[in-house]
């Protein structure tokens, strides 16, 4: 199939699909809006499943279907163009997926891959705990083996979507004695049993995507530890090289948006005329064009998804880039930004501007991005 | 330095390859030449001496290398290679920071190719004659404002005069014809082509800030040109354009420059006990520069893409690119400086070479807030 007709495709089927009751989930969902109409978008995951849409790339025999790189983005593109409903299932496809066909077992494959792909499973990522952020490798959650099961006790913390996931990958301590990077397992767990409570955590915008998790003698099964015992760090690292990837071209699709309406108002209301905000909006469109530009040459060098390295260029430039359009946003609506709402209900600009201030957060802060690229780019000293 | 793609959907093809390997030995005995005959020291005294620029080694690439024909068209006696041939060697000029006119030339003659067939005769004349070019387009007043255009050329056909004065041109010290804008009695603005050395030329060549750029005015009183591009095209435009991809190359290529100088010497120095680089306050904006750096190469690899395939967006990805490029070599070399310490602060270091060039990239071919009015208005922002 020629770029030309998948595009065709896809943008028939988004369009045909985001009718009748998917017609109220266009916009929901993303960032700042995980509260938006849960139930629609899971049926809608399930939608986008049954239609091959979820596991591009991936072996047919997991329900993948064959698409190249420039398929994969022109999906994304389209999916952004589209305005579909923030994925629930991103890090099931973008993350877990990924970190199984690298390191899964053929029976963790066939087991969880299928699910992924027809929508039907919901996973979130159980790495952060209260003294383990940035420094990841001071994981303390522990996972004792009793016979065929780990049972799991322990902490995480900021888990985006536990409330809603069937399963979490969690990171925790198989050896007791170990420290740091050793000792680490990397473990497949349900959410829907007794030992596992979750508690919603408030963020800054008043909603909340992100939970405390605790693992009270919660059960994992041996066979649902992917890679070796002791190993999970290795693992680990490959899903952190998996965040992102061919999606960074159509999010920026997504950040045009934004950007549009953000200029779009500056005309509108006058804020265009005052000459150091027209001076901003200028400096963020061309900023997107570099982005735009570095994430093409670097796929084009890419093969198969980002390195780490390069993965961390472009996370700094977006996440950065993003937290200043935020600032402009409300800076364009000026004194209008600070009413909201009843119930602290935000409005675009508002939910951008305060939202984004995680982007430079998670996923590795600016720092830790900045100290990667001055030691693995630059070679400079640790 | 790896090849571009303009798009994802090139990825998959292979074809390239051959071209690919044809660029990286263009690229590799320019380099070869220049590592020997031009780094940054050759650069310092070359600046300071009374021509400005370096003849043996202008000779060498000319003559020798035969860099002026790489992208003349084979039936004008050129090689008819690729425009990513002549702008991987105004990258490598770039990066050492060489004063003279072959990039300069390099952008005329890939600006001349766009023109049309009326630019023929000049191409095939820069073959025979190994003629150095030179862009004369801004203006006392007018800057790179094309509509202000005041530059006058009377006459017809192929015998046209020309009449202004042109103010910070770039290369003319070791150029042999200069392509002038200006606009005929019927208001209509085109490109010609001037002997530096005909009747009605007057060039001074002026001290700079960049020492690495010499500058001259033009004045120009009913000197002989012939017309270069087509009427009622757009020839100025493409000039301009071209300008400024040839800024915006040098300076992408002189800001990685610059960053690995400073990197390298963060590795060695040692303060406290312990080399600079290993201090975190350091190494963050080392790896800022980086992401700048990574943008500004983006940019430029995207222009040259947009050259070759002779792209609608020409006019608007040139002024992006030229601005982002300026404005992160600016930045580094700025950082550069400061992170050198006392030694940064010195005439012998380096680091101010590339500090004054971004500096005059900056200004020429349009300011940064010119051109960033200019990218908002064609970007229909
Ligand atoms: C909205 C959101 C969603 C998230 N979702 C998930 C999720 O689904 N699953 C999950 O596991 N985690 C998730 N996280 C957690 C996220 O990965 C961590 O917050 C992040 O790694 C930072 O860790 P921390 O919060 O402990 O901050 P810390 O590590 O304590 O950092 C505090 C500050 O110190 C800086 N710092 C730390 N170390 C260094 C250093 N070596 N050099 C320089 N500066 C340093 C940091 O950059 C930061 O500015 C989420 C976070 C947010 C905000």
């Amino acid at each position: 199939m020629s770029d030309e007709q998948f595009r065709a495709e896809i943008r028939g089927w988004l369009q045909e699909a985001l009718t009748g009751p998917f017609a109220e989930a266009v916009g929901t969902g993303g960032e700042g809006r995980e509260h938006e109409a849960h139930e629609l978008r899971r049926e809608w995951e399930r939608h986008l499943g049954r239609a091959g849409w979820i596991g591009l790339s991936w072996p047919t025999e997991y329900g993948g279907r064959p698409a190249t790189l420039a398929q994969q983005v022109i999906f994304h593109e389209e999916y952004a163009r589209a305005g579909a409903p923030g994925r629930l299932g991103h890090m099931s496809e973008q993350l877990l997926g990924p970190t199984l066909l690298a390191f899964g077992t053929p029976e963790q494959k066939a087991r969880f891959l299928p699910r992924i792909t027809s929508g039907e499973d919901i996973w979130c990522q159980g790495y952060s705990e209260p003294g383990a952020g940035s420094d990841l490798a001071g994981v303390r959650t522990r996972a004792v083996r009793r016979g065929d099961h780990y049972v799991i006790t322990g902490q995480k913390v900021w888990t985006s979507l536990a409330h809603l996931a069937d399963w979490c990958f969690v990171l925790c301590r198989t050896d007791p004695g170990s420290t740091r990077h050793a000792g680490l397992s990397y473990l497949l767990v349900p959410m829907d049993q007794p030992g596992v409570t979750v508690r919603p955590i408030t963020q800054l915008t008043g909603t909340s995507e992100f939970n405390e998790v605790f693992f009270d003698e919660a059960v994992a099964a041996v066979e649902h530890r992917v890679g070796a015992e002791g190993e999970g760090w290795k693992v680990a690292m490959g899903t952190l090289g998996f965040e992102r990837g061919v999606s960074t071209l159509g999010q920026q699709i997504g950040f045009r948006r934004r950007l549009d309406a953000v200029i779009a108002r500056a005309h509108s209301n006058g804020a265009w005329l005052e000459p150091a905000l027209r001076d901003r909006l200028v400096d963020a469109y061309i900023g997107l064009e570099v982005m735009r530009h570095s994430a093409v040459r670097l796929l084009a060098s890419a093969g198969e998804g980002l390195s780490g390295l390069e993965a961390s260029i472009s996370k700094l430039q977006w996440a950065t880039w993003n937290r200043s359009l935020g600032e402009l946003a409300v800076d364009v609506e000026g004194a209008g930004a600070l009413l909201t709402g009843p119930g602290y209900e935000l409005d675009d600009a508002q939910t951008h501007f305060l939202f984004s201030r995680a982007n430079t957060i998670y996923g590795g802060s600016n720092e830790i991005q900045r100290n990667i690229i001055a030691e693995r780019l630059l070679g400079l000293p640790r | 330095m790896t090849g571009s793609h303009a798009d994802p959907r090139a990825v998959a093809e292979t074809s390239h390859t051959e071209a690919a390997e044809d660029l990286a030995q263009i690229r590799a005995s320019v380099a070869e030449v220049l590592d020997g005959q031009a780094d940054l020291r050759r650069t310092h005294e070359v600046m300071v001496g009374e021509q400005g620029y370096d003849p043996l080694l202008h000779e060498l690439l000319t003559a020798e290398l035969g860099l002026l024909g790489l992208v003349v068209p084979e039936h004008l006696g050129g090689l008819g290679l690729d425009v990513a041939a002549a702008t991987a060697v105004i990258e490598e000029l770039g990066a050492r920071l060489v004063p003279g006119a072959l990039a300069t030339s390099l952008t005329a003659i890939l600006a001349a190719r766009a023109l049309g067939p009326n630019a023929e005769p000049l191409l095939a004349r820069v073959v025979d004659e190994q003629l150095t070019l030179a862009v004369a387009l801004a203006e006392d007043g007018a800057g790179w404002d094309l509509e202000q255009t005041a530059t006058r050329a009377t006459g017809a056909g192929d015998e046209w005069a020309l009449t202004g004065t042109k103010t910070v041109v770039a290369g003319v010290e070791a150029a042999r014809v200069v392509l002038v804008t200006a606009r005929n009695p019927g208001g209509e603005l085109g490109v010609y082509a001037v002997d530096l050395a005909a009747d009605g030329v007057d060039v001074r060549t002026h001290m700079t800030l960049d020492q690495t750029r010499r500058l001259s005015t033009v004045h120009l009183r009913g000197a002989a040109a012939s017309r270069v591009d087509a009427p009622g095209g757009e020839g100025a435009r493409v000039l301009l354009d071209h300008v400024r991809a040839m800024l915006a190359l040098e300076s992408a290529a002189a800001a990685r420059a610059c960053l690995d100088l400073t990197v390298d010497y963060l590795k060695v120095r040692e303060q406290f006990g312990r080399p600079i680089g290993s201090f975190q306050a350091l190494k963050h904006r080392c790896a800022d520069l980086a992401v700048a750096v990574a943008g500004a190469r983006a940019t430029a690899d995207h222009l040259v893409t947009t050259l070759r395939t002779g792209a609608a967006t020409r006019s608007h990805d040139a002024a992006l690119a030229k601005l982002v490029c300026a404005d992160t070599l600016m930045t580094v070399a700025a950082e550069a400086i400061q992170l050198h310490g006392g030694i940064g602060f010195t005439f012998e270091h380096h680091a101010h070479l590339f500090f004054k060039r971004g500096k005059s990239t900056q200004l020429l071919a349009g300011s940064p807030t010119a051109v960033r009015a200019e990218v908002a208005a064609l970007a229909g922002l």
